[in-house]
This record gives C-alpha cells, structure tokens and sequence, in this order.
C-alpha cells in the first residue's frame, strides 16, 4: 500500500528524517511514536506531500505522491488546523467536502452518522464557525472529515490528543471499525502508549527522524516502548 | 510594573513576525508616515498664508473658525478607519497578577501614543504662534490650541469607546454616514452651516479660558467613558466576541454553476464575509466607487478637444478594479491558515485558483455595474469604465496574481485591514506599476496615434482577447502556484 525508500528529509546541515525502507500493507494500523522532534508529523507531511523530501520516495500504491495527484482520492489525513476550514460551521464544511468527493446528501449523512456517537450532539447543526470550536471538537470535525469519501488510507496526527476520555474510547472504536469493515490502512501517530498499542498491528518508534524499533509482537509492545520511554 | 508591560510590549512589536521578516516594507512605511506627517507640519506653517487665500480680505482667524469643524468632522472620520483598539492584548495580560485597572489604564494611554495623535498638534500650532500669539496675545494662543487639542484628544477616547461598542456592525457605520453627512451634506446644499454655527465657540477659546476648561471636562469624561466601558467588559466573551452566522453569508447558487471552481468561489466568499480584513477591504472597495466624483466633476479635468484626460483610464481601471488588486495582490495569503486543506485534495490547488478567479472578476463585473449611474456625467465614463473593466479581468488580473504569487506571507485574517501590513511584502509595493502601467501601455500609443477612443477599443479588445484565453492564461499562474506549493505551504506554517 505504501512504500517509503530512502526518504531523507534535510534543513541545511541538520538531518531531521532518515527512514531506509518503510512498507505498510493495505489495512494495517500502524503506529507511530517517538518524543517530541523525532519527525512524526514531519513524517507524515513528506508522506502526503505536504513538505518536499530531501531525496528519496514515498508511493502510495505505486505511486509517487510528489508526481502525481491521483492517490490524494484514497487519502483522507487530519494532521492540524491548517486542514481545517476553520471560517466555515461544521455542517457547511461537510458539505463541501461531500460536494469535492461527489458524494450525494445521503451518502454524507450516512458517513457523518457513523460519527454521531463521538460528536456528542455538539458539532452539527451548530451555528458556530469551527474556529470557535473547542480544541477537542475541532479535532473530532477534522478527524470526521478525514474519513469522507471512503479513503483507502487515513493519516491522523495525535488523533487522541485533547479529546476527552469517552471520546478517546468511541475513537478507538471507530478506527478498530473502520479497519475491519473497509480494510482502511490508518496511520496514527500517539504519545498514548496505552491507545497505540491497543489499536495498532504494529508500531515504529522514531528517534532524531530514524527507525530505532519497528515492532509488531502485540504482545511485547507496551513492555518494549515502556522500556524505551523510562530510559 | 509600568516598566516591564513597556518592555514587553517594545518586545512584542520588534518580534512580530510581520515587523522581522520585512525590515524593508517596515522602513518604507516609517518613512511614508514621516513624509506624511512632514507635509501636516508643512500644510501648518502655511496654514496663514492658505486662509488669507481663500477668504480674502478677512482675518484668517475667523475663516478657520468657520471652517475648522471640518478638520474635526475629517478627524472623526480617518479616527474611525485607523485609530486601532487595544483590546488585542488583553487576551495575554490577564490572567497575570496585575490589577486591571491598570493594565485598562496603560492600554488606553498607550492607544494614545499614536500619529493620529499629533496631527491636530502639528497642523494647528504653527498658525496659534504666526498668527494668534502676535495679535492676541499668549493666553489666547493657549487658550485656542488648547481647545482644538482638547477636542482631538476627546475624539481619540470617544473613538475608542465608539469603536468597541459599535464594532464591524453596520450600526456604527450608518452613524459615521449619518454625522458626515448631516455636518457636511448640510452645509454643501446650504440647509445650515454648522461651521459658522460653531464658530463663537472658537472666537471665545481666543478671549477666555472657559471652552478651554470646557473641552478638558469633556476629554476626561471621555477618558473616563472609555475607561469605565473597557474595564466592565474586560473579560475575552466580551471583547473579543463570536459571531453568529449571519446574512449574505449563504451560497450563491449560481456560482455552483462552475462546478469545482464555483464550490471554491462560494467558500472565498465566505472566506471574505466572515473575516474582519477582508470584509474592511470590501466596504472600503464601496467606497472606491465615489471616486469618480473627485474627477469627473471637476472642471480642471473636462475635455477640451473632444477626447477626455489621460487620467480617466486610471479612474477607470480603479473604479472596476479595485477589490480585484485590493484584495488579489495578497491572493493567497487569505487561505494561509488552510492551505493544507486545498494541497490535501485532489486538484485542489487548482480549483482554488480557478475559484479565487472567479470571485474576482464576479466582483469587478458587479463593481462595473454599480458604476454605471456616472453615464449621467456624459457617455465617456460608460466607454471608459467598459474598456479599464476589460482589461481588468482580461489581462490585469492575470498580471496580478502572477505578481502575488512572489512568496506569499501568511496572516491573522482577524486582525483590522487599516494599517496592517501582515501578508504584504515587496511584491505588493513593486505590482502596482505594471498594473497601472499595462492599461497605459496599451492606451497611450494608440492615442497618440489615432485617437483617445481608438485606445479605448485596443483596451476592451485586448481584454476580450485575454478573456477567451483565459483557460490558458490561468493555467500559467495556476502551474507556477504548482510548483512553488512547498514553500508557500511551509511558510504558511511558519516553518522558514
């Protein structure tokens, strides 16, 4: 599904990312931690061409996301705010992201009801601008919204981060759901061992923009990155 | 305490990202500020002169008297565009163990410091010491300059108070209007002259003390009227306030006629309805409108060989275009706070540029329409504005945005239009000369040639030549918004 190959991503002298080889098969949930500056969202930035690579490839199904711009149809991310069309209420947004997917009032209202559970009766039919959201329900809206139009593949960055704990909870949910029923590959990056570990197949612990540890024995995992993160 | 809120504020505004980044943008409006201030100065050691002028035979004293309402009534006006609210660093200071009285108090004194301040100062004092002192003596001079200070410095807290109460609703607009209009509307249809029915208030700031006094009780109540309103509302709900959807903040259903772009088009507009800067340069465009007033009534400017003044194609190419160099030259630093969200999908980019395209020339179409009553000064203006608008969305537009896209600059779409300089950089200083020259370009060969509607027709057909390749000539902009999306969108994100 994807493949990275020799991705370097470089700021004059400093190396911040040097991944050698990454692949990540279709409908894995894969995890990404790492504190903070080792190049998760730098990461996922490169991956969806947001930020140019130094050298090296990222394909998304064989293609190279930097070429082409075919892949961002099978691509939903939620990464900040900068995704967000933050003077517009949630309910015009959807819209418009149903009217760029093609999707029909109903096929929207079935997507945004599978979310109805995590937004809690306070993010539609609100006529208020999401850039007067609270920082949670901002993130549920860009998170909803990554999911429109049936992606193939879903990039959230600390999707858990300032949600409360239901939420986290009906989070988890959704994304284990989501992978068994549509086979979406999610790529998650977490400072929540606990949520990581629980949802993701395997996880890849970056350290200074390298793969020190690409673990996929659910079972070891949390022992391992414990291990890790007490130092 | 005092000290360090200083300290911090001279911090603030040395490392604002804006001020850091273009030291030169930020020399250039110092010295454009300084230049203008200079000319105040200038317009006041002459002041004397100027009045024995218009009136003459009379003493200049009075002729200022009668007319120095006006000042005031200008004041009120440019007060209500510049004069910037402090309440934007409320958000960062309250929470700190300082009482807020007195950061109410250092906010108010220091909104004061400001050029606006000193502008009746600099305009009046030179005529008080040339012509006042000599004649009537020191106590008249003070008594005079004082009561004309006073009243500036009373409309500075008014202003501050009138602004947070009334701001960005139409309220608080249709009062200016109304004051303009009745003060000035009046006296030029000869209702009344409300310059001559304020004048012995003037006459006697000259003789006693009492306007003095006066006009020092009204500035401190006014301080104190400002004062007592931002401190009662000094809490984030109520300064800095949520707006509610509003009006003609719908789609317009015909512009999802366009497909992608026209999807685009109506976000723009909501982009523009709903953020303070956009919608400021908006009214302002509106404003534009009258310009032609300035000019085609003017006698200096009438015909006399049966083509019009060469200046009239640069009325032209502002009257319709306005909101498009207005609002384009920062093309896309409006969506800097999204941009992510139009690389993320499929064409996005281009459908963006497509939409903001539309919604330009959408808006010069409707400016061009607007324009259209001046038919009534003769039917030059209607070839005028016809040929300029052709060319605006034809060609002009293309050049534009070409221009614009020289390393964007994000910004706070929140923040005031009126003195911002967030998002503006060299590019939009340098563009306004081949915009203004390009329609001049065309123009002044084919008029010098043949005739000036000669060079009208070589406009419009250039701009209808531009408008059908417009296709190709967007997809240039649209290649080059393309290739540079990696630096546009990390500096949007403030990466650099």
């Amino acid at each position: 599904m994807i493949q990275v190959i020799d991705l370097k991503k470089q700021y004059k002298e400093a190396v911040v990312l040097d991944v050698n080889q990454l692949d990540i098969p279709t409908s894995e949930c894969f995890g990404l931690v790492g504190n903070n500056g080792a190049g998760k969202t730098t990461l996922f930035r490169i991956m969806l061409d947001l930020v140019r690579a130094t050298s090296g490839h990222v394909l998304i199904e064989g293609e190279d996301v930097s070429k082409s711009e075919n892949w961002k149809r099978k691509t939903g991310a939620y990464l900040d705010e900068h995704m967000l069309l933050a003077y517009l209420t949630p309910d015009e947004y959807f819209q418009t992201l149903g009217k760029l997917y093609n999707l029909s009032e109903q096929d929207l209202e079935m997507h945004l009801a599978k979310f109805k559970e995590l937004f809690n009766d306070e993010i539609c039919g609100k006529k208020k601008y999401i850039r007067d959201l609270s920082k949670g329900n901002m993130k549920k809206v860009g998170i909803a919204a990554a999911l429109v139009g049936n992606p193939e593949v879903v990039f959230l960055d600390e999707p858990f981060e300032n949600l409360d704990p239901s939420s986290q909870i009906r989070l988890k949910k959704l994304i284990l759901h989501e992978k068994d029923d549509s086979k979406v590959t999610f790529l998650i990056s977490s400072h929540d061992l606990n949520h990581v570990t629980e949802i993701c197949d395997r996880i890849v612990l970056l350290e200074k923009g390298k793969i020190i540890n690409d673990l996929r024995d659910k079972s070891a995992m949390m022992a391992e990155l414990d291990a890790y993160f007490t130092g | 305490m005092i000290f360090e809120l200083v300290r911090l504020q001279f911090l603030k505004s040395v490392r604002s990202t804006s001020f850091a980044k273009s030291i030169l943008v930020t020399l250039l409006l110092g010295f454009l500020a300084l230049l203008l201030l200079t000319y105040v100065f200038m317009a006041g050691l002459f002041l004397g002169r100027i009045l024995e002028e218009v009136a003459e035979g009379q003493d200049p004293l009075v002729t200022l008297n009668a007319g120095i309402l006006f000042f005031f009534l200008a004041e009120f006006m440019y007060r209500y565009f510049l004069q910037q609210l402090p309440v934007i660093e409320l958000e960062s200071l309250l929470h700190l163990p300082i009482g807020k009285k007195k950061i109410i108090n250092m906010l108010l004194i220091r909104s004061f410091i400001s050029p606006l301040s000193v502008m009746a100062i600099l305009l009046f004092t030179p005529f008080a010491f040339q012509n006042i002192m000599p004649e009537l003596g020191t106590a008249a001079m003070i008594g005079w300059l004082g009561t004309v200070v006073m009243i500036s410095s009373s409309l500075h807290w008014f202003m501050l108070w009138f602004k947070q109460r009334f701001e960005d609703s139409l309220l608080g607009v249709v009062m200016v209007f109304a004051v303009v209009v009745l003060a000035g509307g009046s006296t030029y249809l000869g209702w009344f002259n409300l310059g001559e029915v304020v004048q012995p208030f003037f006459e006697l700031a000259s003789q006693s003390f009492i306007p003095l006094i006066l006009t020092f009780i009204i500035c401190v109540v006014a301080y104190f009227m400002a004062y007592s309103y931002y401190l009662k509302n000094a809490y984030l709900e109520d300064l800095v306030k949520e707006e509610q959807a509003k009006f003609l903040n719908q789609n317009f259903g015909f512009l999802s006629r366009f497909g992608l772009a026209g999807e685009m088009a109506n976000l723009e507009w909501k982009l523009i309805i709903r953020h303070k800067k956009s919608r400021t340069f908006l009214m302002l465009s509106v404003f534009f409108l009258l310009y032609g007033l300035i000019f085609y009534t003017n006698p200096d400017y009438q015909s006399e060989d049966g083509g019009f003044r060469k200046i009239f194609i640069f009325v032209g190419v502002f009257i319709t275009g306005i909101f498009m160099m207005n609002y384009g030259q920062l093309f896309l630093s409006w969506n800097s706070a999204n941009f992510d969200f139009f690389l993320n999908k499929k064409n996005g980019l281009q459908a963006l540029i497509r939409g903001k395209y539309l919604i330009l020339i959408g808006v010069s179409c409707i400016f061009f329409l607007l324009s259209t009553p001046y038919v009534y000064f003769g039917w030059v203006f209607l070839f005028v504005h016809g040929a300029t608008w052709l060319f605006n969305i034809g060609i002009t537009i293309h050049l534009m945005i070409y221009f614009a896209l020289w390393k964007p600059k994000p910004m706070d779409l929140n923040k005031g239009a009126m003195f911002n300089y967030e998002g503006v950089g060299a590019a939009q200083f340098l563009m306004v000369i081949p915009l203004l020259g390009a329609p001049y370009a065309v123009f002044l060969p084919l008029s010098y040639f043949f005739n000036d509607y000669i060079g009208l027709a070589g406009l419009a057909i250039l701009g209808s030549i531009g408008l059908m390749a417009f296709t190709k000539l967007s997809a240039i902009n649209i290649r080059r918004v393309h290739l540079k999306r990696y630096e546009i969108s990390s500096s949007f994100r403030q990466e650099l």
